[in-house]
């Protein structure tokens, strides 16, 4: 039984009496049987019942009144826009003169060790398109791009060139400290890729393919998910960077299978450019790749950053509610395939994986896999795997399989003197370039680790200068 | 190492057979090193050097390959690294006690400068006297920060007294004052658009390129930081009357 006194305010029952009584009518409504307060909201509404002694006096706290943004807010994807932003020119920046250009034989001379090459205009392009560049990097500080030639682009410009002249596969993973250059090596493999006329295939990042970002579908009659939407978006990279390779080749196989209709005298271009219907790129993708793995068509470098992230159960649920693994989206598949050694290249091929550092998962089998592919490499004893540890992933043992490891550290003191010499030819750094500052800020940066060599020089905010 | 135990400290005492007073021989103590110290030995060597009249810091170099670094001055603090602009904006930036997170702010603010095209300074909004040409600006990111917080720092403070002017009335007095709390107040100002400005991008160097843009637009004249420092420049000119209010001279007889 309700108490008689009103329980939201303090009116005595004598006062409460001289209202209207409360009228329950049969039209309320009875949506909720518990809850008094929908009812009620419906009758203060229809302004019919008894109106509470308090009516429209609220007791407000804390509102402040604020005045509208008059600015205009931000367009949809503007935000994002701004975060991806490539931005690789500065015209503020001094031009350096004198520097070499890039080219397919600079790469392989060992005495271009140390020197700083600039990047045709047209690899920059091709760079661009296939997303090379990245926007953590600090390319919108110099006048135009330029690469430090280092050692170990060198041993990799050589063995993917000396791979893929004997027809053989070359399959890499570069491994190394955070900061230390691993993906600016895979932008220079893939602008040694272009400057050698190779069909490049790069993946930017392989977290892309497995955070659940894309869209995904299932293939019929296999186990496996395609990503359409991601394919095509690679197909038109893939078109707009090897071009003027695959217009010299046609189409030579037979794809009564495929959705849309693929004649004898198309080119591998006009294949790539097919489509653009996230329904059939999966297929037309996958003819592609079976076109491109006949004998007499051109070598083939496949990149990919950010192998870890590939390297697990992905973030996409089957139809049966249960997590992908990684590998069963067939793009990636594609990908372990060729670095596994599983896929056989006639015209030689480079498969790459680049690590990364600061922003990976940690594998356990994926580190043990490389550890193995060190030992094998330096002829040393396998070692072992911890045998209380059971979440070891055969697939991924399986997809680094016999590959070759390329280790990443801080450059040299020589290279590290190119590289600020560049640096204050272009005016960004504000100091004296000898030997002393040479040595001071190559230990500095943990011996030669490039990203913190930019830290103690971009980002330094001491009173030198 | 150790002096004798025999008595050289204490010279044997007189015979009692003998009345007359001998002379005590001075025997010198041995130095007691109190460890075995080869930094003594190097001091030594180097007073040793000094008095021959050769540098005595000759010595200590020998070994290092870049030579002795300079020694910093009693004045020179850890503390003293930055630059006094740099010191005092960072901290000004930092939220929470993360210094860290503040100077990585700093650094892409400059580098937001660096990479911006130069600006077209307004004449009707003069920079401090003495400043470069502003195509020189961006690739000295440090001058063009300095540059644009010492052009808007107001030149005087008012100080209200309170009760002066009478009648419980505050009296508002104009004082000048030193160049680290102009830049403080300057800071302050352009932090304060900086975060009612509405962010057009993402990331971590979305409040970098605000903070950059309102820099730039302190320098070419059109940012409203200026009309503060106007309307604090109109207010310390008309309370300047007030520095010869009865009540201030008073006090200031006192």
């Amino acid at each position: 039984m309700a108490s008689t006194n009103c329980w939201r305010c303090l009116a005595r029952p004598a006062q409460r009496l001289l209202l209207a009584p409360i009228s329950v009518t049969a039209s309320a409504p009875t949506l909720a049987a518990f809850s008094t307060s929908a009812q009620q909201l419906a009758r203060a509404a229809d302004g019919g019942g008894t109106k509470h002694l308090r009516t429209g006096k609220r007791l407000l706290l804390g509102r402040k009144k604020r005045s509208p943004d008059k600015t205009k807010p931000p367009q949809a994807g503007e935000r994002k826009a701004f975060r991806k932003r490539i931005q690789l020119s500065n015209d503020n920046a001094l031009e350096v003169p004198g520097l070499e250009v890039l080219s397919a034989e600079n790469a392989v001379n060992p005495d271009s060790v140390g020197k700083v090459f600039g990047v045709p205009a047209e690899v920059i392009d091709q760079l661009r398109a296939c997303e090379a560049f990245k926007s953590s990097q600090n390319w919108n500080l110099f006048r135009s791009p330029h690469l430090l030639v280092r050692k170990e682009t060198v041993d990799l410009a050589t063995q993917m060139t000396n791979a893929i002249e004997k027809k053989e596969t070359l399959r890499l993973v570069v491994t190394g400290n955070r900061g230390s250059g691993k993906s600016i090596l895979g932008l220079q493999a893939l602008a040694t890729g272009f400057l050698n006329k190779w069909v490049v295939i790069n993946v930017p990042e392989g977290q892309e393919l497995t955070t659940a970002a894309t869209e995904y579908s299932t293939i019929p009659n296999s186990k496996m998910f395609s990503q359409p939407v991601y394919t095509v978006k690679l197909m038109q990279t893939m078109h707009q960077t090897n071009q003027s390779i695959l217009s010299q080749h046609k189409v030579e196989l037979d794809h009564m299978h495929l959705p849309i209709s693929v004649t004898r005298n198309m080119t591998l271009t006009a294949l790539l450019n097919a489509t653009k219907e996230p329904d059939f790129a999966w297929p037309v993708f996958e003819a592609f790749w079976k076109e491109l793995l006949l004998p007499g068509r051109p070598p083939i470098l496949f990149s990919l950053d950010g192998l870890a992230h590939i390297m697990r159960i992905s973030q996409y649920r089957s139809p049966a509610f249960e997590l992908i693994h990684s590998h069963d989206l067939a793009l990636i598949r594609m990908f372990t395939d060729a670095l596994g050694g599983k896929t056989a290249f006639a015209n030689g091929a480079a498969i790459l994986g680049v690590t990364a550092k600061g922003n990976a998962p940690i594998i356990p089998s994926m580190e043990k896999a490389i550890a193995h592919a060190v030992a094998a490499q330096n002829g040393e004893a396998v070692p072992a795997r911890d045998p209380f540890f059971r979440k070891y992933d055969e697939r991924v043992f399986d997809s680094l399989r016999g590959v070759k490891v390329l280790d990443v550290q801080g450059v040299s003191k020589t290279e590290a003197r190119a590289l600020m010499e560049y640096w204050a030819a272009s005016g960004i750094l504000r100091s004296r370039i000898d030997e002393k500052e040479v040595s001071e800020k190559w230990t500095m940066a943990g011996g030669g680790v490039v990203a913190e060599m930019e830290r103690v020089a971009f980002y330094d905010l001491r009173a030198t200068s | 190492m150790h002096p004798p135990s025999d008595g050289g400290h204490f010279p044997p005492p007189p015979p009692p057979s003998s009345s007359e007073i001998r002379p005590i021989l001075y025997t010198p103590r041995p130095i007691e090193p109190f460890a075995d110290n080869y930094i003594n030995a190097e001091a030594i060597a180097a007073l040793e050097q000094a008095a021959a009249g050769e540098d005595a810091l000759a010595l200590t170099a020998e070994g290092l390959k870049f030579g002795m670094p300079a020694l910093s001055a009693k004045h020179e603090q850890l503390q003293d690294r930055h630059h006094p602009v740099i010191h005092q904006f960072t901290r000004m930036l930092m939220r929470d006690g993360k210094l860290s997170k503040a100077q990585k702010h700093v650094s892409l603010i400059l580098n937001y400068l660096r990479t911006s095209p130069p600006p077209k300074v307004s004449p009707l909004r003069p920079l401090v006297p003495g400043s470069p040409p502003p195509s020189q600006l961006p690739l000295n990111p440090l001058l063009y920060l300095t540059l644009a917080i010492d052009s808007v720092a107001p030149i005087v403070r008012i100080r209200s007294l309170k009760g002066m002017a009478g009648g419980g009335n505050a009296l508002e007095v104009p004082e000048p004052i030193d160049a680290r709390a102009r830049r403080r107040q300057a800071i302050i100002w352009i932090l304060d658009i900086v975060n009612k400005k509405r962010s057009t991008g993402s990331g971590r160097k979305q409040f970098a390129a605000r903070f950059g843009q309102e820099i730039i637009s302190v320098i070419e004249g059109r940012s409203a930081v200026w009309d503060r420092r106007q309307l604090l420049h109109k207010m310390g000119t008309a309370a300047r009357a007030n520095l010869s209010h009865p009540s201030l001279i008073g006090r200031k007889r006192k």
